[in-house]
């Protein structure tokens, strides 16, 4: 029992660490952004780049991946999203263009590494375990555990106690506001996307380490999750974001345990609609547009 | 700008009419010997782009060198073969669009493909129908040939070894070997997979073993550990992989942590390079189609022509599409005329024990490929005979 909760848990947190930079995005500037599973992906094919071809260690590898995301990033709004934002396209264009850069640089990767799984050089990979008792624990998964908690704290904190916070709440609650007000929107919205792509990233490349093991589509199944735990946790609130992954992560592995497995997703997604129904803002969500 | 189009249409136009013209004049010595034989058109159908574009560039090179051995050595009573390749993107769609382009536009002799049982449901009706015979190369579950969903199904042929014929061999061999009393299956969600359950399920039963529980798992599902701890419960003499190889790696992976000592057993999803590279590759145990180490004389070569034509060791679907290509000119030589497809299909029907890559090959009355099962595990990085 012990056991599968801690499978839960883990499982919470990988849904976590990719929400969050998706769920960032969503809350300052209403964008779902589509190409965020492909920033994962990326996150995870840089790093395997920087081991495999570059041949350096895994601890220079993260970082390097975690900042070139986050300037895909910066580029991937200045391609895909800001052309439409100043020509005032509807949101669906946007969704449109993000799903554009996708195909593009899924089909980039695949050229490169090919579309089949591939896994880490042998012994590239950080493979620390830990021993309490008679509980083994892996270093990277704890680490993708303690890190889904700790981002989500410091981007609250950062959202809500520093200057960038309030600027992004104010380019939340009304763009042309907020320019008025003297806000650098611009940076801004480079801020924000670089924040989340980077998360994104970093994301990618922790759940590459702990698997060892990374493909071109990697990030689509954690896509159908994130938008799960958005609209569970609140949309547009990160720490409901966190509660709503660990809530899809235990529902899951608590129907696996006390249910016929072929009802394991309608218990999980049974669950999305009970909130929808009780709670239609989700659990943290607010009615008014007065997010982040 | 108008007269830059109009130019630019006439240049396109006279351009188009030289190349039309020059072809018949280009060497009127030849018109007094006899006229060359026109090629045998071939159809090939992969998987170059899509979910399953991994398969490639080893299909279509098999089928390649294959074509070529056959063109060096005299082709098809004078007449060369022609491979014409085309992608069915891994979509049942776009298979279907291939195949009818073959058909229609190509005047095709015989098809080839495509990559996915998924878009062979939807591809196979088209030749069916227009009475082409098609070799099915990768194809391994259920209904692509002897009784199909779609009705009548004696144009397909298949030269892919079916999880019908692998798994009960996979089976007999683990559960000779391994001792085996119970098992658990964890299974995926996918057309592939569940059939692969049937039919484990099958050869346990046949085979005296028990499987005490079945867990799913979705294509969706990223972290296989709770699944593996649900298997762990049943104390199971081995875990039974119904699954790609994606989800089989992280299967793998967990066993080796969970349930240190058990073996993995799989299907044909599980027969795949990528999982080469993974460290507890060796746990596994999986019937194929094709084993590299084979020391028989055409596989041996036919590994040795591949390597120098291409750079790289051949896999199993390069293996199955160079048979399935030696199998159709074997056909066609016998067939007598390759534009009659009727006497294409029988002489098919007639292979009996050609030598291949894949062992001695022959056709069953269902025209499902006769060939020896290789139980294999991995060793070293390296698919090894399972002892």
């Amino acid at each position: 029992m012990a056991e599968q909760l801690y499978n839960a848990v883990f499982i919470g947190s990988i849904y976590a660490l990719f929400a969050l930079g998706f769920a960032l995005v969503f809350s300052v500037l209403d964008i779902l952004n589509l190409a965020h599973p492909t920033v994962f992906m990326l996150g995870a094919f840089i790093a395997l780049f920087v081991i495999g071809t570059l041949g350096l260690p895994w601890f220079v590898a993260l970082p390097i991946a975690v900042l070139v995301t986050g300037l895909f990033g910066i580029a991937l709004d200045r391609v895909a999203f800001a052309p439409l934002r100043r020509r005032g396209a509807p949101a669906l264009s946007s969704m449109i263009s993000s799903l554009a850069v996708t195909l593009i640089v899924v089909r980039l990767v695949e050229l490169r590494y090919g579309g089949d799984f591939i896994t880490f050089p042998a012994g590239s990979v950080p493979a620390f375990v830990f021993r309490v008792g008679d509980a083994t624990f892996e270093g990277i998964r704890l680490a993708i555990v303690v890190l889904s908690v700790v981002l989500m704290l410091i981007l609250t904190y950062v959202l809500r106690r520093t200057q960038l916070g309030r600027d992004l709440r104010a380019l939340a609650e009304n763009p042309r506001a907020a320019r008025l007000l003297g806000v650098d929107v611009d940076r801004a919205i480079a801020a924000t996307f670089f924040v989340s792509s980077a998360l994104g990233g970093l994301a990618g490349v922790l759940l590459a380490f702990a698997y060892n093991t990374l493909d071109s589509r990697m990030g689509v199944p954690l896509e159908l999750r994130a938008f799960t735990v958005m609209v569970v946790g609140g949309m547009g609130s990160l720490p409901g974001a966190v509660i709503g992954a660990y809530v899809l992560g235990l529902g899951e592995v608590a129907s696996l345990v006390y249910l016929p497995t072929e009802l394991r997703d309608a218990f999980a997604f049974g669950l999305l609609f009970l909130v929808l129904v009780l709670r239609p803002t989700g659990l943290l969500g607010q009615k008014s547009p007065d997010r982040v | 700008m108008r007269r830059l189009v109009a130019v630019g249409i006439g240049g396109v136009l006279l351009l188009a009419s030289c190349g039309g013209t020059a072809a018949p004049s280009a060497n009127p010595a030849t018109a007094t010997v006899a006229a060359p034989k026109p090629d045998i058109k071939i159809g090939l159908a992969t998987a170059k782009s899509g979910a399953a574009n991994f398969y490639n560039p080893q299909q279509s090179n098999g089928a390649l060198l294959a074509v070529e051995q056959i063109n060096a050595a005299g082709g098809i009573a004078g007449a060369k073969l022609q491979l014409i390749v085309e992608d069915d993107g891994s979509v049942r769609d776009q298979g279907i669009t291939a195949f009818k382009k073959f058909i229609e536009q190509d005047k095709v002799a015989a098809i080839l493909g495509p990559t996915l049982s998924a878009v062979a449901a939807g591809a196979h009706p088209v030749a069916q129908a227009a009475g082409i015979p098609v070799i099915a190369i990768s194809n391994t579950g259920l209904g692509i040939v002897g009784k199909c969903d779609y009705g009548p199904c004696d144009w397909i042929f298949r030269a892919s070894l079916g999880e019908q014929s692998a798994v009960p061999e996979t089976v007999k061999a683990a559960t000779q070997k391994l001792g085996l009393k119970k098992v658990v299956i964890i299974y995926g969600d996918g057309k592939f997979e569940l059939d692969d359950l049937t039919i484990f399920k099958d050869a346990f039963k046949a085979n005296g073993v028990t499987v005490t529980k079945e867990i799913a798992y979705t294509a969706k599902d990223v972290d296989f550990a709770p699944f593996v701890t649900q298997a762990k419960g049943e104390n199971p003499d081995a875990i039974v992989a119904s699954s790609l190889a994606g989800p089989a790696g992280k299967i793998l992976d967990e066993v080796a942590k969970q349930m240190p000592g058990k073996r993995v057993i799989g299907g044909n999803g599980l027969n795949s390079a990528a999982l080469l590279s993974n460290a507890n590759a060796g746990l596994m145990v999986v019937g194929t189609a094709w084993s590299k180490a084979s020391t028989d004389k055409t596989n041996t070569d036919f590994v040795a022509a591949y390597k120098t034509r291409f750079g790289v060791d051949p896999d199993q679907f390069a293996a199955q599409s160079y048979t399935a290509m030696t199998v159709l000119a074997d056909a066609l030589k016998r067939s007598g005329s390759a534009t009659d497809h009727a006497a294409v299909k029988k002489a098919l029907e007639g292979v009996s024990s050609l030598a291949t890559p894949l062992g001695a090959f022959s056709f069953t009355a269902d025209h499902d490929v006769k060939q020896p099962t290789f139980v294999m595990t991995v060793k070293d990085g390296q698919f090894t005979p399972f002892q």
